[in-house]
């Protein structure tokens, strides 16, 4: 402070007989022992608390623990390994997997690298990461025989690496040809799968048919979705109505209703000669239930644009459809992101009621393969397919979250 | 006059009129609609010509001949109508006591969720984040074939105490049930129940009026219990425990529930409470935290913050969401098709293995689903209505 007097509107208010504001110090970081009297022994009834739910994990953490690396038998998932993840499909053909596994892994990279979420840059998050990474090259070096497949694997996470490095290095600028490389990339893993003398999808099982019916599937339905969102606000009846009565009819009825419905009565609608392989039947019933959950989450972005961005866009002179497709479309497709994802993430759980139908999916793959020669391990088999499973939902909702803190949803 | 001359002068041709294009529009829209609806009929009914059958719902008449393993009296000799209901009473006895446990599991992890205590806050989180990212068909399997197809069969069967017997094939608890006198106990039950809410009536009438505390709760409860247990010892006990026994590869007495229906129910409400405790969660932690400082400034504990403050507020909040997991309980009841559990879908493919009656069927299937589906959300929008702010939730 220099010596000059203060002016009046400088003159700290000081009420009569009040001492100025003071800061509390900052807090010490607590200690251990402060933690744990806090968290867990604040009170008698939190002590007791705290006394059980010990007792509770204490023995279920050991009897979980007991089971998984000594009474469990493991070996059901080890013998049936590939056949968990890609089926009946023909060993020769293999490469075509792996070549799509490739593609989507590298333009995963590339997306991690360009929008920079996902990398954690905690100590915790690295520590969490390494202990994860640990345990699934602890299951691999477990479940996995021959050297083969242990140079594919490490040659995805080469291109993961490289798909991040390049990411960064070309940052937003990449964002464009990104997109147009992830719609490139389904019909080429299409293409993969099916073209050149490639594998019928009555062959066509295990992770690897989830994972295809779950994309193809949010794929289709996006579109139909945002359509049928569109039509549910118009304001002409005749639409409004239709898109009311399709959406409410099809979120009312179990998708396993809708897919027997694609099974045995789809067949009949076709014109006579058309044939639609069971796997496509389902595809079709996924799309239209996923379409009508879809076109829900729109018509909630769409309820969230304030209608002086439509009058703005009236204004400005933008026939309708432009309007929707510059002005509103945009900023309320961005808005339903978290949900969207959400939605992906519930339709990649619903793909294995197609093991409902009989398809090869991981979990009637996972029912099935004890059956023949490990009586018995259903539950070793069954959480084997739980767990990859969880792997991909979990990742993807924990990726949503961040994404969601990113885009800065519900704060604009 | 002059304005009203330009406007009709200034009117766009017919093609450009924006009144013409939406009548327009519509027309065509209903026209494709209309070819491609009709498109659709008659390939369907060129196909069930061709494998010689036609659109009626004369077979609900017909025998069934199959038999169902639980549910409502039926023999095989019965007609497919009376499987069907069979199937219906299945899934409602699936789907109510899914949705109150589910409610009950929820509402308890979810608080557990916001626990001071760390422990009980991991367990909770665990639980929600393991359940909730895993396909709930995955788990409805793994309870059924993972879990109860490795317990022993029933001559071997566990017994836990008197409490209930496990085995493969049925799982019994020990469960009340009424005996001779239990007429006489039901009218003190209901006189008891009356009292209460006269007392409860009044008190609040009088604390209304005088404002000093009513103690409605207290009264009330002492009202019932006194009338109810002196009913109870008057009319000599009538409710007995009964505990379930195994005698000659049968389970005797008791509660008792099929495998399927277990391990349907249990996946079922495991699956839907996760999603349920992140609703309960989600909306205690969506009050404001002013509402609880000014309870507290008020000088309300932290019972009358919750009661008073807190949970009304929340509730608001909770409800659409938690309509929303009721349906999908419901709806979900059908994949008791992948245990054989005779549920609404299960027999009703029977009914369609059977009688080829495919379209039929799955649109009668729909129908009750939709029904379903609607009864609930009504139920719930009238809850709704009545804990929404008022000119809210219409």
């Amino acid at each position: 402070m220099s010596g000059r007097p203060l002016l009046p509107e400088e003159v700290p208010l000081v009420l009569e007989d009040a001492r100025p504001v003071e800061l509390a110090p900052p807090r010490p970081p607590a200690t251990l022992g402060e933690w744990i009297r806090g968290n867990l022994f604040s009170s008698p009834f939190n002590t007791v608390l705290t006394v059980v739910a010990g007792v509770v994990i204490a023995l279920g953490g050991y009897g979980v623990l007991r089971w998984i690396f000594v009474s469990a038998d493991w070996q059901v998932v080890k013998a049936n390994l590939r056949v968990f993840m890609i089926g009946r499909f023909p060993l020769e053909e293999t490469w075509r997997i792996w070549a799509s596994a490739y593609l989507a892994v590298f333009l995963a990279g590339l997306s991690v690298g360009v929008t920079g979420i996902g990398v954690r840059r905690t100590a915790a998050g690295a520590a969490r990461w390494l202990i994860l990474g640990g345990l699934v090259v602890y299951a691999l070096i477990f479940l996995l025989d021959g050297l083969r497949v242990w140079v594919s694997i490490a040659a995805g996470a080469a291109l993961l690496g490289i798909g991040i490095a390049v990411g960064r290095a070309g940052g937003r600028s990449l964002r464009i040809p990104l997109a147009i490389g992830w719609i490139a990339s389904f019909l080429l893993v299409i293409l993969l799968l099916r073209g050149f003398g490639g594998v019928p999808p009555r062959l066509w099982g295990g992770f690897v048919l989830n994972l295809v019916v779950a994309v193809v599937g949010i794929s289709l339905s996006f579109p139909a979705g945002v359509l049928l969102a569109l039509g549910r606000r118009s304001s002409l009846p005749v639409i409004r109505f239709f898109s009311i009565g399709v959406i409410e009819i099809v979120r009312g009825v179990p998708l396993v209703t809708l897919l027997i419905f694609g099974q045995f009565v789809l067949p009949l609608l076709l014109p006579s000669g058309v044939r639609l392989a069971p796997i496509l039947r389902a595809l079709v019933m996924i799309t239209i239930f996923a379409a009508a959950y879809v076109a829900e989450i729109v018509r909630g972005g769409l309820q969230g644009i304030h209608h002086g961005q439509y009058e703005a866009a009236r204004a400005l002179g933008l026939p309708a459809t432009r309007m929707m497709l510059l002005i509103i479309l945009p900023q309320a497709l961005r808005n339903t992101i978290p949900a969207m994802i959400g939605q992906f993430i519930s339709l990649f759980k619903d793909t294995s009621l197609i093991a409902v139908l009989g398809l090869n999916d991981l979990l009637d793959v996972s029912r099935n393969a004890p059956r023949l020669e490990f009586s018995g391990d259903v539950k070793e088999a069954l959480l084997a397919a739980a767990l990859l499973f969880w792997i991909v939902a979990y990742s993807m909702s924990r990726w949503s979250q961040r994404l969601e803190r990113r885009l800065g949803v519900g704060e604009r | 006059m002059s304005v009203e001359a330009t406007a009709r002068s200034a009117r766009p041709p017919l093609w450009r009129d924006l009144r013409v294009l939406r009548v327009a529009g519509q027309v065509v829209f209903v026209a494709v609609a209309v070819v491609f609806f009709m498109t659709l009929t008659s390939n369907l009914t060129d196909s069930l010509r061709r494998q010689g059958l036609d659109i009626s719902l004369d077979f609900l008449r017909t025998r069934a001949g199959f038999g169902i393993s639980e549910g409502i009296s039926y023999s095989a000799n019965d007609s497919f109508l009376r499987a069907f209901q069979v199937g219906v009473v299945n899934t409602l006895r699936v789907a109510g006591v899914g949705i109150v446990l589910a409610t009950v599991l929820g509402v308890v992890m979810g608080v557990a969720r916001l626990s001071p205590n760390w422990l009980v806050r991991k367990i909770a989180q665990v639980y929600v984040e393991t359940i909730r990212n895993t396909p709930v068909l995955v788990q409805i399997i793994f309870w059924f074939f993972g879990v109860i197809f490795a317990l022993p069969p029933i001559q071997e069967a566990r017994t836990l105490g008197s409490v209930g017997i496990l085995s493969n094939r049925i799982i019994a608890l020990a469960w009340p049930r009424l005996e001779e006198g239990a007429g006489l106990w039901a009218i003190f039950v209901v006189a008891g129940v009356v009292a209460a809410a006269v007392a409860w009536s009044r008190l609040t009438r009088l604390g209304d009026r005088t404002g000093r505390d009513h103690h409605r709760v207290r009264w009330g409860l002492g009202v019932f219990t006194i009338v109810t247990l002196s009913g109870f010892l008057i009319s000599g006990s009538p409710v007995r425990f009964d505990t379930p026994e195994v005698v000659r590869f049968q389970v005797e007495g008791g509660l008792q529930v099929s495998a399927g229906y277990a391990a349907l129910l249990t996946g079922l409400v495991v699956y839907t409470g996760a999603f349920i405790t992140e609703i309960v969660r989600g909306s205690i932690l969506a009050v404001p935290k002013g509402q609880r400082e000014a309870a507290e400034a008020l000088g309300l504990n932290p019972f009358q913050q919750l009661r008073f403050v807190v949970l009304p507020q929340a509730m608001r909040i909770a409800l659409p969401p938690i309509t929303s997991q009721y349906l999908n309980l419901t709806k979900n009841s059908s994949l008791a098709i992948a245990i054989g559990f005779p549920d609404l879908m299960g027999v009703s493919r029977t009914i369609i293995n059977q009688s080829g009656k495919a379209t039929e069927m799955l649109l009668i299937v729909m129908a009750t689903y939709l029904s379903m589906s609607l009864f609930i959300s009504l139920v719930m929008n009238t809850i709704n209505r009545r804990v929404a702010l008022r000119g809210e939730g219409r």
